[in-house]
């Protein structure tokens, strides 16, 4: 089936991870100078300033963070609400943005923060695939 | 002590279009700032030609020529709704530096009109957002479009960390209605001017229809038009005029993110940050403050932002409204002009709380047109809050009556 939602359009500053995602794999940003990931890709680390960069392969493992459910959205978005959105802590730290699976929309008193996630890739183009966090553990 | 600019200038006057809210026909964003500008100037008495400082979000070149104006400060800053806060800011600093007299700030948004314009009218850029930005490209590709999508996650956190619920939210959007009822300009003024004004319960703001769990309707900021502007002067020229001043005592700004991925802590903003500087250029504290302006784009918003101005411990901001301190007759009152809840939102709010702010310290808050008997309190400080962006940017002003 067609992927009738947004489709981001990778960058040079970003094309590393949107390459990544394409194969399956979460690239995330480091910094070999204080050691720290970051997200979203920067040009300088964020927290110490150097610009010795590296992209690493992450576990793919996180927690939510904090979440919601939108019950109105727009373009191919809409056709699917109401969704959950969700902040998730990367084990490697610092946060991304997700829409999450394997959570039941209209019962959000159920979705636990702290809750564990595990990303995976849909297809969205043939050189995009764009990720996901599913709940992996009540 | 107070800091070296603590009541280096004063607000001398502050004036509304003279149509908000929901226009009959739609008008652009320039009829509402230049309806304002020219209320303003009346009142004071000040001549538009002695404005020597311009000050908007965005707008300032195009008000300046419009004006016939040869401005020798211009301030362009535009950071969402607390942008008039930091206006604010910057003309106490450049007139305290001698560089202006009178600065102008000024705000006109066509938030209700563009809906029939179909965007014209607003000054901003029509086209499409750059793909490239890192919003677009890690955000707004699921699915996440206006504020209540994004604000929705800090009532989220806030609940999980604090075991505060939104019911405890939904009396700030009670109280703030209380308010908006003393003030004829509202939108929920009543049920004969809004089908949907008047008196409301935490159960009507919890029934109200979902827009991003767990914001109801009635947890979100109207979408209005508004013009506002403030005149803001030098000491000589605040004892020159017709109106009285209200002085500036403090001024702070700060901002923790652009954009809500790098929000930290999802239940704090730099509001801490911009009062703390604010209190400390004014040599006073929270204890100090007898009433308070603050931004509510969301209940949660207003909730979070009384936490960190120190008028509320963490984790209970809520409670101001919820005990009814806030509300009309309270010991503390908050958002006197019914708040961008019921009374007006036009997407950047801050000059909504300037005006109110002026209006209640010069104790013009009951004129019959923007406020009815009960409306004007018993207040000589007031504490302004702005934020903007998603939970992002603040200003803060300490503002003092003579």
């Amino acid at each position: 089936m067609a992927y009738t939602k947004p489709i981001p359009e990778p960058d040079p500053v970003h094309r590393v991870f949107w390459e990544g995602a394409k194969a399956g794999k979460l690239m995330l940003p480091r910094c070999t100078t204080c050691n720290r990931v970051h997200w979203y890709p920067r040009l300088l680390c964020p927290f110490c300033h150097s610009r010795e960069l590296e992209w690493i392969e992450a576990s793919g493992e996180g927690r939510i963070h904090t979440f919601a459910v939108q019950h109105r959205a727009f373009g191919g978005w809409a056709d699917e609400v109401p969704f959950v959105t969700a902040y998730i802590d990367l084990k490697e730290g610092d946060r991304m943005f997700t829409v999450l699976r394997g959570v039941d929309p209209t019962k959000p008193e159920r979705i636990r923060i702290g809750a564990k996630v595990r990303v995976e890739f849909e297809q969205a183009s043939d050189e995009v695939s764009i990720p996901f966090w599913r709940v992996v553990e009540e | 002590m107070p800091g070296e600019l603590s009541r280096a200038a004063a607000i001398i006057g502050a004036a509304e279009a003279n149509e908000i809210g929901y226009p009959a026909t739609p008008k652009t964003a320039l009829q509402l700032h230049i309806e304002a500008i020219k209320n303003v100037s009346e009142q004071t008495g000040i001549p538009i030609s002695r404005i020597d400082g311009v000050f908007s979000a965005g707008w300032s070149s195009q008000l300046a020529e419009h004006l016939g104006l040869h401005p020798k400060y211009i301030d362009t800053t535009s950071v969402g709704g607390c942008s008039f806060e930091m206006h604010v800011h910057h003309a106490l600093a450049a007139i305290h530096a001698g560089i202006i007299e009178v600065a102008l700030i000024s705000h006109g948004e066509n938030g209700w009109s563009a809906r029939a314009t179909g965007g014209r009218g607003t000054g901003r850029p029509r086209g499409a957002p750059d793909p490239w930005d890192p919003g677009q490209q890690f955000q707004q590709i699921y699915g996440v479009s206006g504020a209540p999508s994004n604000y929705a996650h800090a009532m989220t956190r806030h609940n999980h960390r604090f075991g505060s619920t939104p019911e405890d939210f939904a009396h700030i959007a009670v109280v703030t209605r209380q308010w908006a009822m003393l003030n004829p300009r509202a939108i929920m003024f009543s049920k004969e001017t809004n089908p949907g004004g008047g008196p409301i319960t935490v159960e009507d703001v919890q029934n109200s229809r979902v827009v991003a769990w767990p914001l109801t309707l009635l947890h979100c900021c109207l979408v209005t038009d508004y013009g506002g502007a403030v005149l803001v002067a030098s000491p000589e020229v605040a004892r020159s005029v017709k109106t009285k001043p209200v002085w500036i005592a403090g001024a702070g700004e700060s901002m923790g993110h652009a954009n809500m991925l790098e929000m930290e802590d999802f239940t704090a903003t730099s509001a801490a940050a911009s009062a703390a500087a604010a209190y400390r250029m004014a040599g006073m504290g929270p204890e100090d403050m007898e009433m308070a302006m603050i931004y509510d784009s969301f209940t949660i918003t207003a909730g979070i932002t009384a936490e960190m101005l120190g008028l509320a411990p963490r984790g209970e901001g809520f409670l101001l409204w919820k005990d009814g301190r806030a509300a009309p007759g309270g010991k503390f009152p908050i958002n006197t002009n019914g708040g961008g809840l019921s009374f007006n939102h036009s997407g950047m709010y801050g000059m909504q709380l300037l005006v109110e702010a002026y209006r209640q310290l010069s104790r013009t808050a009951e004129d019959g047109v923007t406020g009815l008997p009960g409306k004007q309190v018993d207040a000589r400080s007031c504490i302004v809050n702005g934020t903007g962006g998603s939970l992002s940017t603040t200003g803060t002003l300490i503002l003092v009556a003579d």
